[in-house]
């Protein structure tokens, strides 16, 4: 099948050679002009940075209140906030940064950005769903400031009944504006499955697909398969709180425990919302910076799949001191053990990659292998966490703490800038400052283990999570811990900064600074509004770079610039393929 | 399709990031598939949890059902299957090129969708005048069931949402007539009947299970 | 693979009478005395066979590019899979609601 055209099997291509243009006049940040230009915008780069602007805004706030947290822990009881406040700070700390941050950041940022790029389409299949997506997204936004200043929510970012039902503050607007969130993510993953089965470019077989596509795809899938199970959820239990229906509320007769099951079913696989985009960034970014193809392409772009699945089976983990039947926490706790199995077949495949490649250790890479290094620790001390009976004695401790935050922030965040730094000039047409981004790297580093390690420890101890108050014993742990969270802070500002500068004044990037293989770099820095210029046709995979780079910038040779519709050009152009002009 | 020589093909609503209109279609109907999949698991959470109440105390639905009249759940049934039928017909006509009969089918379809609701309003009606409603106000003495309310509660939960969905698909068919009127279909063009309809039996498929597990036990 | 299948109006009506007639047999069966789970069997049942002729037939599965048809088995596949999972706890505890 050489095009998404099935009705004949065979389809001669004259193809030729385009060279990306270097620094464009008009590129998409410059084609449609005005602020309204920008808010009505369908252009699938532009919303991808909306969302940027906006996840940018909710991980500054939720990095705030963590911030505030780790200061009001450094001594035990009152530092300068009540119990009742903290209590609201850490809520709002997790449901801002797991629903505002971390599920948008892969697929509706870089996602948005990287897929119709990556499959050589002019936007996905259908952007004004795509520009719905983000104002849904603002209005649950909207709903969530309501609730916290009506209020607050104090329930823990798990809204567990019967407590969510029945304390005060504002719930309802809380669930409901993450009620009106999922939308929001079905849409953008409803778009990214079939932009991804319908529109890819002529020659981009299954086989030849970026595995950040397929990444991107699993992750659509779970989006699409459990999203609509936390809406029901959120639906009930705001009309729990409403009218009393009693399925959750075990004081008018309801079942608590079933509320955890809806729950996780939908949380669970969440976590693998957020962590497989990151696993398709790594796999991008290390294989342009080893110079070397991927190793075991499909071994990785089917424990894709296969994370997505698995990540279906196993959300009682979470309910093993819940008060399930011992049946089902036995079962749950096995199956969480062949979670591990997809995960280290991907970290093996990477270390494999990069075994005699030529390592360029640019920024995208350096955090591609902290990613390796703390996403590890993250994922063992899961399996930890999934032993029946360890479990029972961590359960809801400070480990658990620890492990969350090794795998979203070491794991998800450290993908996520790894991400944002690799396709950096690509967005923007500029370049960053390698020395002090290397510098903010090496303080994240050090900060995230700081603020982190130690709660491994205090966890195993027997700190429990969500506590206001400790016993003395806990109190250095607290204060390293705090003071790690600071450096990262520092590490955070002085992200900003080199960001900030690299847009007002950075040197102008090169279309492919990297030298990559993938389609995305194939086009100018910025890209064009309709992304090419021309139709590409991909006859390599995205990582061969054993292959020159001339085989990689191809096109249908037309007069014209590829918009538009042209049929009886695209339709057997009797030609061989492989000529380049 | 493909066939048709695009000189005599009209191309007004094909998108310019798509290469043709088969393209589109195909495009479109798998976005809507993608839906209905995520429709299925919203009410799948539902249908979960009557199931683990229903495991848990199988006399009280026996015992809840009985406020349920089998008669008009199966009238509504019947007029649900009819507007089906009725919706196809409008995707055929649309395919063949006749308006006239596209938006008298879609019209038929209204109509029954509106039976549909009126009798579901006096089946509401009826119970809340009796004290069966949605909730703690909960205060109908006649089933013999400490958590009769749940039933209740599940049984408003499934009809409501069912209802709400019901309620969206007469404004999106007001939305196709007024399309139609405006000569926007045509034999080449009938995407949004043809995804609109699929939403509509797949309404229509969360009523037939419906009916039974509510209605009809005994 | 072609989403452009029309049916004939007479074949359309016949799979709704066919329809009628399974919701009226539905009811019928209730007339009649069938012990323990069975009934429930025989309800769903009846309702799988409706619920699998209107996606084939009105929602043209029958015809449609089989990613549509997986999509859809896929829904169900994992709707199952949630109710299953979760029949393995509630069915199985030694306490069902913890009373209060």
């Amino acid at each position: 099948m050489a095009t998404n055209d099935s009705t004949t099997n065979v389809k001669r291509l004259q193809v030729r050679r385009y060279k990306p243009e270097e620094n464009p006049e008009t590129h998409y940040l410059n084609q449609e002009k005005g602020l309204w230009a920008w808010l009505t915008t369908v252009d699938h780069k532009k919303i991808g940075l909306m969302y940027l602007g906006a996840i940018a805004f909710f991980f500054f706030v939720g990095g705030v209140l963590a911030l505030l947290l780790r200061t009001e822990l450094l001594t035990p009881a009152r530092s300068f906030m009540d119990a009742d406040v903290y209590n609201q700070v850490f809520t709002l700390h997790g449901a801002i940064m797991i629903f505002f941050f971390l599920i948008p950041a892969g697929p509706a940022v870089l996602g948005n950005f990287i897929l119709p790029l990556q499959l050589g389409a002019k936007d996905v299949a259908f952007p004004r769903l795509n520009l719905a997506s983000f104002y849904i997204y603002v209005i649950g936004a909207v709903f969530t400031l309501v609730a916290i200043f009506t209020g607050g929510v104090d329930t823990g970012w798990t809204f567990y009944t019967p407590y969510s039902a029945t304390t005060g503050g504002n719930v309802m607007a809380m669930t409901f504006g993450v009620f009106i969130l999922g939308f929001s993510s079905i849409l953008t993953g409803m778009n990214f499955i079939v932009t991804i089965h319908k529109m890819r470019a002529p020659g981009i077989t299954w086989n030849k697909l970026p595995l950040n596509m397929w990444a991107l795809y699993a992750t659509s899938i779970i989006q699409i398969l459990a999203t609509p199970v936390l809406a029901i959820t959120l639906l009930l239990l705001t009309m729990e709180r409403a009218l009393g229906i009693g399925i959750f509320d075990p004081a008018l007769g309801g079942d608590p425990v079933l509320y955890q099951h809806f729950f996780w079913f939908y949380s669970h696989p969440a976590v693998y919302i957020m962590i497989v985009p990151g696993f398709g960034v790594i796999s991008e970014v290390i294989s342009t910076f080893s110079r070397k193809i991927i190793f075991g392409y499909w071994a990785i772009a089917l424990s894709s799949l296969a994370i997505a699945f698995i990540g279906f089976l196993v959300w009682g983990h979470h309910m093993f001191t819940a008060g399930q039947s011992s049946l089902a926490n036995m079962v749950f706790s096995f199956l969480t053990f062949l979670v591990g199995i997809p995960t280290g077949i991907k970290i093996f495949n990477w270390l494999a990659t990069m075994y005699k490649g030529s390592i360029d250790m640019k920024t995208p890479m350096l955090y591609a292998m902290v990613f390796l290094f703390l996403f590890t620790l993250g994922g063992f001390t899961g399996i930890m966490l999934g032993a029946l009976s360890v479990d029972i004695h961590l359960h809801d401790t400070y480990y658990v703490v620890a492990h969350f935050h090794y795998v979203m922030m070491g794991g998800m965040v450290m993908a996520f800038l790894a991400g944002l730094h690799y396709w950096w000039p690509k967005i923007f047409g500029k370049m960053y400052s390698e020395f002090w981004a290397k510098i903010s790297l090496g303080l994240l580093f050090i900060g995230f283990n700081m603020t982190f390690l130690p709660q491994f420890v205090m966890g195993a101890q027997g700190m429990p999570r969500r506590y206001f108050n400790y016993i003395d014993q806990f109190q250095s742990f607290h204060q390293f811990s705090t003071i790690g969270a600071y450096v990262m802070g520092v590490a955070f500002v002085i992200m900003a900064g080199y960001m900030l500068h690299s847009l007002m004044k950075g040197k102008p990037a090169s279309a492919n600074p990297w030298g990559s293989r993938a389609l995305e770099w194939q086009t100018s820095s910025p890209p064009d509004l309709h992304n090419f210029h021309h139709t590409p046709v991909v006859i390599n995979g995205p990582y061969d770079y054993h292959k020159p780079m001339s085989e990689f910038q191809l096109g249908i040779a037309t007069s014209h610039n590829g918009h538009g519709h042209h049929d009886h050009e695209t339709v057997n152009v009797p030609k061989t393929e492989k000529e380049q002009a | 399709m493909s066939q048709t020589s695009s000189t005599e093909e009209k191309l007004d609503h094909l998108k310019h990031y798509f290469v043709d209109s088969d393209q589109q279609f195909e495009a479109s109907k798998l976005g809507m598939w993608v839906f209905l999949v995520t429709e299925i698991l919203f009410f799948g959470g539902l249908f979960v949890a009557y199931i683990v109440y229903r495991a848990w105390y199988p006399e009280l639905f026996l015992l809840a059902s009985e406020e349920l009249d089998a008669f008009w759940g199966m009238v509504n049934t019947f007029v649900l299957i009819g507007s089906s039928l009725t919706v196809a017909m409008a995707i055929r006509s649309a395919q063949l090129n006749q308006i006239r009969g596209l938006i008298i089918n879609l019209w038929i379809t209204i109509g029954l969708a509106i039976t549909f609701m009126v009798i579901k309003y006096f089946e509401y009606s009826e119970k809340f005048a009796k004290g069966i409603v949605p909730g703690s106000a909960y205060s109908y003495e006649g089933v013999a069931h400490e958590k009769a309310n749940i039933f209740f509660s599940i049984y408003y939960m499934m009809t409501g949402l069912h209802g709400l969905h019901v309620i969206i698909g007469i404004g999106l068919m007001i939305w196709l007539v007024i399309k139609a009127k405006k000569k926007v279909f045509h034999s080449g063009y009938y995407t949004p009947v043809e995804i609109t309809g699929l939403y509509w039996h797949l309404v229509d498929v969360i009523w037939i299970f419906l009916f039974p597990l509510l209605y009809l036990i005994d | 693979m072609s989403g452009h299948h029309i049916s004939s109006a007479r074949f359309l009506w016949g799979v709704a009478i066919v329809l009628f007639f399974l919701t009226f047999l539905t009811v019928a069966v209730t007339w009649i005395y069938i012990p323990g789970p069975w009934n429930v069997v025989v309800a769903i049942a009846i309702a799988t066979v409706k619920a699998l002729i209107v996606s084939a037939f009105f929602m043209n599965l029958y015809w449609d590019s089989k990613f549509n048809i997986l999509l859809f088995v896929m829904s169900i596949a994992f709707f199952l899979l949630m109710i299953g999972i979760t029949l393995l706890d509630t069915l199985f505890r030694v306490d069902p609601i913890p009373s209060f």
